[in-house]
């Protein structure tokens, strides 16, 4: 095979630099100060979680009954609690309790959600109205209470609370899924794809799946900080990890009695909560500025 | 009958991104006299839009400005008038169609509406006035049912109806220039036999001057009393069209006239342009068709050619019909 | 005597456009009665206006959607009716070209990855064997290999339509389903990749079904033409027979419209009077006869029947010898 002259008209070769979409979209996100901010204090967040029980300051279970509900100071930095526990390496302890719970619940909600969207939105029919109709009657319940009633049937322990926020996560991310599905399967591409006999996986894997990245991206980050207040909520109402547990949600539930007297026993751990799932919404916004092609292309 | 009734010269039109100014047009001259058809023709992104947007004025929602150069309409510059005196000639003295009919009609509002709106605001009729005069235009662009279509919406229309409503909408108020940008493009061959030919009866009538861009050159054969040829957002070549067509100057328009296919013709291979039009922001040095050009020489590469007068009415920027020499630097 | 590649007979379409349990049904008639035949090697080119078929033909023959009646063979099999999973031969040995170089290259993937994917698809080729075979693609069709890692938006529309050309060749097809191929592009851009597919043709043995609204292209490329109206094809000849001696009103109302780029040849036409009717409710009869400049009441009461006139041409007019006297 051999090609003439004819045909090699493009031989003018435009140079330009090489496109990359990693590049690209660091180059916006760079701007999105406060969602930088709020990535930076979740990576250390993370971080903390992992190496945090080697290095904190106290054992975060041993009772120190000489040091009962001491306000902050520069030996407990968070104070203590009723049994003269420091709150600061609970929190410290708790963060990777709290974040194993909801990134794994989010995690499998994404993923049966994601499934779910793609055969809803790609083969549409009784199939999708099935899948729609179920995803109608979840979401009709408030997120808590289908929460409550889960672990009311399985019963209360850790694993347990991830399996009920897994499934209130599960039918957004279906939906959200099959819209963009929806969207992305009337391009020419898809098309062209499916006249070259590409099977129906590898269309929804290769060409459609892609086009739903960049909101389910956005979506997980606001879902992450929804699964830990309600992680933290099942928990405080008794549902979630156990009493001795240094899970933010318990530890507020605990710190209530002494509300009036000791109010950082409540404080600290709601800080804790507060200031993460802000993180994680102000993370999802500036990822929507920035991936949003509704908001990108204006 | 000499009369000039638009005259832009040197006119430099830039967009900003990133706080970068983007020179689309790079210093556009022409002129177009009453009841004449002036054609632009050139690639796609050879600027033809943004020339006539410019002369409109018609920048909003984008960060398109004129930097340079004059627009005079019948003496007054209009790069000069407010947004207040732009809208006073827009759709009465100079009017507009567009390729997609449905993106300059309003969705909402029923035909009619659309039609008085702009008769009653520019011509200072009654509303009974309007309404008869819109019936009456309707009916000159050969639409029979004019007063059952005055209460539909652009919807309800095939897209040849929507172009003929455009029509009838710009010439409503009987300006002295129209502005078409590409206005059969998205018509079909039959459909659009009908609305050129409904331009032509209308320009004699009415004595209208037409800037008809297209980038099809049967359209400009067509219809055209004389043509420019832009490229990379500059005049390259103006000319009569019979002269245009017959002895084409620039290796440009020789390049685009071989390139259509013409029925009749038997050629095997047909000829073609190499390459592609260059982007704002990649615009070559010297002659900006030297990176395409097969005659392009080592001076085309460094400098610019001017425009070089052929004839009385025939003009061409190319180093090939040059009167002067320039000196190459040493390398 | 070349071989038949592709018969299509009677071709029928009929989509549901509205209705459901409890309403009234309603159908477009996309394609009503469409039929011809493509030697191996050549070209047959579908020619009409927007919404008269071509584009629901050609989708038919790739099985995309199911006829509602008639017949499709290639080299000789029924493939109309086959099932989506027995469709493995149709999809190796038939390839699309797409109108829109925007649209019908994933934006996501690399160039490498669009022009591989029938190979992943069809073969088992190993990584590096698909490499080489893309890399010599991209020569075929006139781009610099450098390209193949870089994404498909980084080119512009000519150089894309290389690159779906180079997908829809991979597999080394028989035929070439080219829907509005150029109908995007420049004419300076649209010359190359006729110049493109016609080489290709030729050193391919390709047949091409070729699918446009544009008459000079379709008479620049074709060996046989079928024009098209409101779903049915009405006449059907060879390219000298048809430009030549058009016989069809329809045919020879298109030919007068097209535009002529000589300035020299400008005169005042013929212009078709009316709309093209809306396929949802066809006119009677002859469903040209709304807009026909030589309709009698015949023709609003009966279709006229496919005709041969000549070796090279046919046509559906009741009228066909009247044409020819006047
Ligand atoms: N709103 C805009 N912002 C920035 N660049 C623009 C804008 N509109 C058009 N351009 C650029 O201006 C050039 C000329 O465009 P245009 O006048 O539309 O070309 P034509 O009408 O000849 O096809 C192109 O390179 C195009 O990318
Ligand atoms: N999927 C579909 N559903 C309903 N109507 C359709 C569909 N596809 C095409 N049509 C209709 O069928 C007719 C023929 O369309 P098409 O084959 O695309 O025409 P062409 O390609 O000749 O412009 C048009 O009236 C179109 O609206
Ligand atoms: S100036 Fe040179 S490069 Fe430009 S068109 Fe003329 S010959 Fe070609
Ligand atoms: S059959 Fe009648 S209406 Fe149809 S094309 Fe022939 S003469 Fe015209
Ligand atoms: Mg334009
Ligand atoms: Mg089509």
């Amino acid at each position: 095979m051999q090609s003439s002259s004819l045909v090699k008209q493009d031989a003018i070769v435009v140079k330009h630099a090489k496109y990359s979409p990693v590049r690209e979209f660091w180059r916006a996100f760079k701007k999105q100060k406060a969602a930088l901010v709020a990535s930076i204090f979740i990576v250390l967040l993370i971080v903390i979680a992992f190496v945090g029980p080697y290095i904190v300051p106290y054992d975060p279970f041993e009772p120190d009954y000489n040091a009962i509900l001491q306000t902050p100071s520069a030996k407990h930095l968070a104070g203590t609690d009723e049994y003269g526990r420091d709150i600061f390496s609970r929190l410290i302890v708790g963060s990777k309790i709290s974040l194993t719970v909801s990134f794994s619940a989010v995690f499998l909600g994404l993923i049966l959600g994601t499934i779910l969207g793609l055969i809803s939105g790609y083969f549409g029919g009784w199939i999708d109205k099935i899948i729609m109709r179920t995803c109608d009657v979840l979401f009709s319940f408030p997120d808590l209470l289908l929460a409550i009633a889960i672990v009311a049937i399985l019963g209360p322990g850790i694993n347990n609370v991830i399996i009920a926020v897994m499934v209130f996560s599960i039918p957004s991310f279906a939906r959200l899924v099959r819209g963009a599905t929806l969207n992305a399967k009337e391009n020419v591409y898809v098309e062209a794809a499916k006249s070259m006999g590409a099977s129906h996986v590898r269309i929804m894997y290769k060409h459609i799946f892609p086009e739903t990245i960049s909101e389910l991206i956005i979506f997980v980050t606001m879902r992450v900080g929804t699964a830990i207040l309600a992680a933290s909520s099942l928990s405080f109402l008794g549902l979630g990890a156990s009493p001795e547990m240094p899970e933010w949600g318990v530890m507020l539930s605990s710190g209530r009695d002494y509300l009036g007297t000791a109010t950082h026993v409540v404080l600290m751990p709601g800080i804790a909560i507060f200031l993460t799932v802000l993180a994680f919404n102000l993370i999802g916004d500036g990822l929507r500025d920035v991936l949003d092609p509704k908001i990108k292309n204006n | 009958m000499n009369e000039n009734v638009l005259e832009v010269i040197n006119l430099e039109t830039i967009f900003k991104r990133d706080q970068q100014e983007i020179k689309i047009l790079r210093g556009v001259n022409f002129s177009i006299q009453r009841g004449e058809v002036l054609g632009l023709v050139g690639e796609s992104g050879s600027g033809k839009s943004i020339t006539s947007l410019s002369i409109m004025k018609l920048f909003h929602g984008t960060s398109g400005e004129i930097k340079n150069g004059s627009i005079s309409f019948h003496g007054t510059d209009l790069t000069k008038l407010d947004e207040a005196s732009m809208r006073q000639l827009r759709g009465k003295k100079i009017s507009m169609i567009f390729q997609e009919p449905m993106t300059s009609l309003n969705p909402v509002l029923k035909i009619g509406k659309q039609l008085t709106e702009s008769i009653e605001m520019h011509m200072k009729l009654t509303r009974k006035q309007s309404t008869a005069h819109a019936i009456k235009t309707l009916k000159s662009v050969g639409i029979g049912r004019a007063e059952e279509l005055m209460n539909e919406y652009p919807h309800q229309l095939s897209g040849g109806m929507r172009q003929r409503v455009m029509i009838a909408m710009a010439m409503a108020c009987e300006p002295e220039l129209l502005i078409a940008d590409e206005p059969t493009t998205a018509l079909d061959v039959t459909i659009q036999a009908q609305i050129l030919e409904l331009m032509k009866q209308l320009k004699e009538k009415n004595d209208t001057a037409i800037l008809l861009i297209t980038h099809d050159l049967g359209v400009v054969a067509e219809m055209c009393d004389r043509v420019v040829v832009m490229y990379a957002g500059q005049v390259v070549e103006e000319a009569d069209v019979f002269e245009l067509f017959a002895n084409p100057k620039h290796p440009y328009t020789k390049g685009l006239i071989n390139s259509v296919p013409k029925i009749g013709d038997r050629k095997e291979v047909l000829d073609s342009i190499p390459g592609n039009v260059p982007s704002p922001q990649n615009m070559p040095q010297g002659c900006k068709f030297a990176p395409r050009c097969s005659n392009a020489m080592e001076k085309c590469h460094e400098h610019e050619p001017e425009i070089e007068t052929i004839t009385e009415s025939h003009f061409c920027s190319c180093w090939l019909y040059a009167s002067k020499e320039v000196a190459l630097h040493a390398k | 005597m070349q071989n038949k590649l592709l018969q299509v007979k009677n071709l029928k379409k009929q989509f549901q456009v509205a209705g459901g349990m409890f309403e009234k049904k309603e159908f477009v008639n996309a394609v009503i009665d469409v039929s011809f035949e493509i030697k191996e090697g050549t070209t047959f080119s579908l020619v009409g206006e927007s919404g008269c078929g071509k584009s629901t033909t050609g989708r038919l023959i790739t099985r995309l959607i199911d006829p509602t009646s008639g017949s499709i063979t290639l080299n000789g099999n029924e493939v109309g009716y086959l099932k989506q999973s027995e469709l493995g031969d149709l999809r190796e040995t038939v390839q699309m070209i797409f109108q829109d170089p925007y649209a019908s290259l994933n934006p996501r993937m690399k160039v490498k990855e669009i022009i591989e994917e029938p190979l992943i698809i069809h073969t088992k080729l190993s990584k590096g064997e698909r490499e080489n075979l893309v890399l010599e693609m991209l020569n075929i069709v006139g781009l610099n290999t450098e390209y193949a890692n870089r994404y498909a938006h980084e080119f512009s529309g000519g150089q894309r339509q290389r690159i779906g050309i180079a997908r829809a060749l991979i597999t080394k097809p028989k035929l070439i389903i080219a829907d509005e191929p150029v109908s995007a592009l420049d004419v300076s851009i649209q010359s190359q990749i006729l110049n493109l597919l016609k080489k290709l043709q030729q050193e391919y043995q390709l047949s091409y079904l070729f699918i446009s609204h544009d008459l000079s292209v379709v008479e620049h490329i074709s060996n046989e033409i079928g024009v098209m109206y409101l779903g049915s094809i009405v006449e059907i000849a060879t390219k000298e027979a048809l430009f030549v001696n058009p016989l069809h009103p329809y045919t020879k109302a298109l030919i007068a419209s097209v535009p002529v780029a000589d300035p020299l040849l400008r005169r005042k036409k013929e212009t078709l009077k009316g709309d093209i009717p809306n396929p949802k409710n066809p006119p009677t009869g002859c469903t040209f006869h709304t807009r026909c400049p030589i309709a009698q009441e015949l023709c609003k009461l009966e279709v006229p029947k496919m005709r041969q006139i000549t070796e090279q041409q046919s046509v559906a007019c009741h009228f066909v010898e009247k044409i020819e006297e006047v």
